[in-house]
């Protein structure tokens, strides 16, 4: 460790200062603007405003609905897909594991852009359905909250599989075999062993892939179109359609506020874990 | 066999079948549409040209917005590393006081969502001091991109050894001239993975850059995302499959170089 | 300057901001002597090296060497080398740059810089390892070449922080031989950190206390071994039974207790295991413990007095556990410590 203060600060000044003149003190005056009443003071009838109006509380509501779903989902799968991935050989593993992680090298526009081709009026699922007799006419699967769904979860899956495939290889190896020895079933020794010593692992891919369909834009812009909004959707419209920017304000700091609440509760649950192991 | 192991060794091929035709197939199907010689997007494709492939590079609008996320990409992460190998040099081998709020303001940029950052770039650096449409880019792509160089770069600078610094200088090399001499050349990897991953960050960033065009100006995600709302043809599947072997050649290329995932 | 301050530190007070690690420490080196500075883990031994190196600035007092105020001289020109406990090699840079580092940064090239290299080398026996890389070389090899890549800068003073300590057993004895030769040849003036007694004493012409920042002996090996001065000492160097004195008694668990023979004046006493007398003597205690260690067995004693660990040669009867012996502890073996704490 150096001692010199005036040198540690030339060098790091500068990025600080740069990330608090481009980003932070725009950001917070843009979070005030929702606070800011017209007449002089401050105010949260900007917010009240948000909240009482029905669409805005369809949207809302869409966004926590589909953020929890997919976090779910993504979880029950990932656990299957992490189980799966680490019973293999080292170089196999090695393999698959980039496979599962690829996608997140590829632009999410064009991983989006895909779900048109297979979605919509004439793509490959509406094919296969009037084909194998199922409808008659095309299903109208695009624009829809499931479509976004379907968007969402391949987007961030991968991010909860690689926080599961590390959570899973950092266990003890013997605690599996250990529980079934003291003749606990698999269902327990999933409930019982693996959930409580991967929990860590789940809280961080589950904040990553929640915090990141909260926040999504191009999904839903894509696959949800101009009718079914997300809340970053409909940040875009008051600002081009209607240039609303108070309720742009609130919308961001709800973004905020609910990103930070699924941030600090994975903090919470990282602590309380480690709490736990420098006692024991 | 018996019935346990028979499951498991069905259950697992099945699973990563299924997880990975949904994780790649899309991506499959739309370099598959990209080859069609239909005049709209469909899969199976319609016959086989590389006429769509051919037309992505005569679209004027992507020349120029693929301009524009090139040099986004590439000045906006050398600009991010120039501030953030410095910053993350203090933060891992000076005692610093206030590091942590150093870090956290940094690092802020990941956390909140990027379009909010657009807009507020737009609403109080754009419009009251007059800044350029590009140079307001260039300033949000190096804002996006610092966390991940400071992240990288420091995870790299704690892997290596702080005491070489010092038997640097007392065989007479200044403490500049040591960071250039000995940490350099030992964080080059590092560096070049900060490079990459700020890289594909910052070419692949949407929410960021949708407030901020301008006549002629925009990135090329936005561009194609304006460009399939009017037009449905399968150019912007081509497009799609150019941009992403791109991207997974050169994370390629940095694996089997660079070891990329050790630093990500 | 005289011939035994050489190198001299006045009044030297050092600190990691506000917290005073070493305060007002004077100590004088002797050009060519090989000190070890001896002290528990925090004592400021490595504090006081790093301010010798230049490396940790000096809150007041000053530095002296070979004549000069070296004080606020920054450590790239201060002519002292330093052999760090993890050696410190540049990974990216093979065994032949690595020596030739300091050396390029004097300005030496071509057939004069090649030739001081591989002399460097060929001292410490690497000269077959030259194209290697640092993390191709076992530990003692690299400690070789970082003893190689300072000693051909010629510094006027070389430290060593543990030098030893990474080192297996085998090694360890060849490193010391090898470091001694080093000296010898050489005539450098050579400060070593330990927190190891016995390395200390095997390889220092005078070794230096520490605790606390302080100094608390400076001796040579034969006299910190036998004639601590100090409680802390004794105990460091294997003292293991260790009584205040008062008015001529041992002030024990038990209270004062008289010694069979007359003590002299002194704050406290020391014996080591072996200096007590098992089986005859005014004293008693009951075996808790033993142990065989080949040449002696040793005996944990629960007494009146408190713990009392002896050690007798291994051919004498063995006492079992729960036995209750005699035992003396003579006042004319023990070691008279004038500082008890």
């Amino acid at each position: 460790m150096f001692q010199n203060r005036a040198e540690a600060l030339a060098l790091a000044l500068p990025a600080a200062i740069f990330a608090a003149a481009v980003f932070l003190v725009p950001v917070i005056i843009l979070l005030s603007d929702g606070f800011r009443d017209p007449v002089g003071g401050w105010t949260i009838s900007a917010y009240t405003d948000f909240f009482s109006n029905s669409l805005n509380q369809t949207v809302f509501l869409r966004t926590l609905r589909l953020g929890a779903i997919v976090t779910v989902v993504s979880a029950v799968i990932g656990y299957a897909a992490a189980f799966a991935i680490v019973s293999l050989e080292p170089a196999t593993k090695g393999k698959i594991t980039g496979l599962v992680v690829l996608p997140l090298m590829i632009s999410p526009v064009a991983r989006t852009y895909a779900w048109i081709v297979i979605l919509g009026r004439t793509g490959i699922v509406n094919q296969a359905f009037q084909a194998l007799g199922i409808t008659d006419a095309p299903l109208r699967i695009l624009f829809s909250e499931t479509a976004i769904f379907i968007g969402l979860l391949q987007l961030f899956l991968p991010l909860m599989i690689i926080s599961l495939i590390s959570a899973l290889e950092n266990m003890p190896k013997d605690a599996i075999p250990a529980a079934r020895v003291l003749g606990a079933n698999w269902f327990q020794v999933f409930w019982k062993v693996v959930l409580p010593l991967t929990k860590e692992g789940l809280v961080i891919g589950g904040t990553l892939v929640f915090t990141g369909s909260l926040t999504a834009y191009i999904t839903p812009a894509i696959l949800g179109g101009s009718k079914v909004l997300m809340l970053e959707t409909l940040m875009y419209q008051q600002v081009s359609v209607s240039g609303n920017f108070v309720a742009a304000s609130v919308i961001a700091f709800i973004l905020i506020v609910m990103s930070f609440a699924a941030n600090i509760l994975l903090k919470r649950v990282a602590t309380a874990r480690n709490k736990v192991r420098s006692q024991g | 066999m018996n019935s346990n192991t028979l499951a498991r060794s069905l259950f697992i091929p099945i699973i990563l079948f299924l997880v990975i035709a949904f994780l790649i197939g899309p991506f499959l199907i739309i370099v598959a549409a990209s080859f069609s010689a239909g005049d709209t997007l469909a899969f199976p494709p319609q016959g086989f040209s590389l006429r769509w492939i051919a037309k992505v590079f005569t679209v004027e609008s992507f020349r120029a917005s693929f301009g524009m996320s090139l040099f986004l990409a590439i000045g906006g992460t050398a600009a991010a590393l120039v501030l953030g190998i410095p910053a993350s040099y203090a933060l891992s081998r000076y005692k610093l006081p206030g590091a942590e709020v150093i870090r956290t303001v940094v690092s802020a940029p990941i956390i909140v969502p990027g379009i909010i950052v657009g807009l507020a770039l737009l609403r109080y650096i754009v419009v009251p001091f007059q800044v350029g449409i590009t140079l307001a880019l260039f300033l949000a792509h190096t804002a996006l991109v610092l966390p991940y160089a400071v992240r990288v770069v420091s995870a790299s600078l704690d892997n290596l050894r702080s005491d070489i610094e010092e038997a640097a200088v007392l065989l007479g090399s200044s403490r500049t001239g040591a960071f250039f001499r000995v940490v350099m050349p030992n964080i080059r990897g590092g560096i070049l993975s900060a490079f990459i991953l700020g890289f594909v960050t910052s070419f692949n960033q949407v929410p960021v850059s949708l407030f901020l065009s301008g006549p002629g100006v925009r990135t090329l995600p936005v561009d194609m995302i304006a460009y399939m709302e009017i037009v449905f043809d399968p150019s912007v599947a081509a497009l799609s499959a150019l941009l992403a072997f791109l991207s997974i050649g050169i994370v390629f290329a940095a694996e089997r170089f660079l070891g990329f995932s050790r630093y990500v | 300057m005289s011939d035994a301050s050489y190198l001299s530190l006045q009044k030297l007070t050092l600190a990691y901001g506000d917290t005073v690690a070493v305060p007002d420490l004077d100590l004088d080196i002797a050009k060519g002597e090989l000190i070890a500075l001896l002290g528990p883990s925090g004592c400021g031994k490595t504090t006081t090296m790093r301010a010798v190196a230049g490396l940790l600035p000096v809150k007041s007092g000053h530095v002296r060497l070979d004549g000069a105020d070296i004080t606020h001289v920054s450590p790239n020109k201060r002519a002292v080398g330093l052999v760090f406990q993890s050696y410190a090699l540049f990974p990216h840079l093979s065994v032949y740059e690595n020596v030739a580092f300091g050396l390029k940064l004097k300005g030496l090239r071509g057939a004069e810089l090649d030739k001081k290299v591989r002399s460097g080398l060929t001292s410490v026996g690497l000269s077959t390892f030259a194209d290697r890389k640092p993390a191709e070389l076992s530990g003692g090899q690299q400690q070789r070449v970082a003893l190689a890549r300072s000693m051909v800068m010629e510094p006027k003073v070389l430290l060593l922080d543990e030098p030893l300590s990474n080192l297996d057993a085998r090694l360890r004895l060849e490193m010391r031989t090898e470091l001694q030769r080093v000296q010898k040849e050489t005539g450098v003036t050579m400060i070593f950190v330990t927190h190891d007694q016995a390395e200390a004493l095997a390889l220092a012409d005078r070794i230096v206390v520490m605790k606390a920042g302080k100094i608390e002996q400076i001796g040579s090996p034969e006299d910190i071994y036998n004639r601590p001065v100090s409680s802390f000492v004794a105990d460091f160097v294997g003292f293991e039974n260790i009584f205040p004195l008062e008015n001529g008694r041992l002030r024990t668990a038990s209270g004062l207790e008289e010694l069979s023979s007359q003590p002299p004046s002194a704050a406290g006493l020391a014996w080591r295991p072996r200096m007590v007398s098992l089986g005859t003597g005014p004293f008693r205690g009951t075996v808790r413990g033993t142990s065989f260690a080949g040449d002696s067995r040793e005996y944990l004693l629960d007494t009146p007095l408190g713990a009392i660990k002896a050690e007798v040669e291994a051919s004498a009867p063995a006492h079992p556990l729960g036995a209750e012996l005699a035992f003396d502890l003579p006042a004319h073996k023990a070691a008279p410590l004038s500082t008890f704490s």
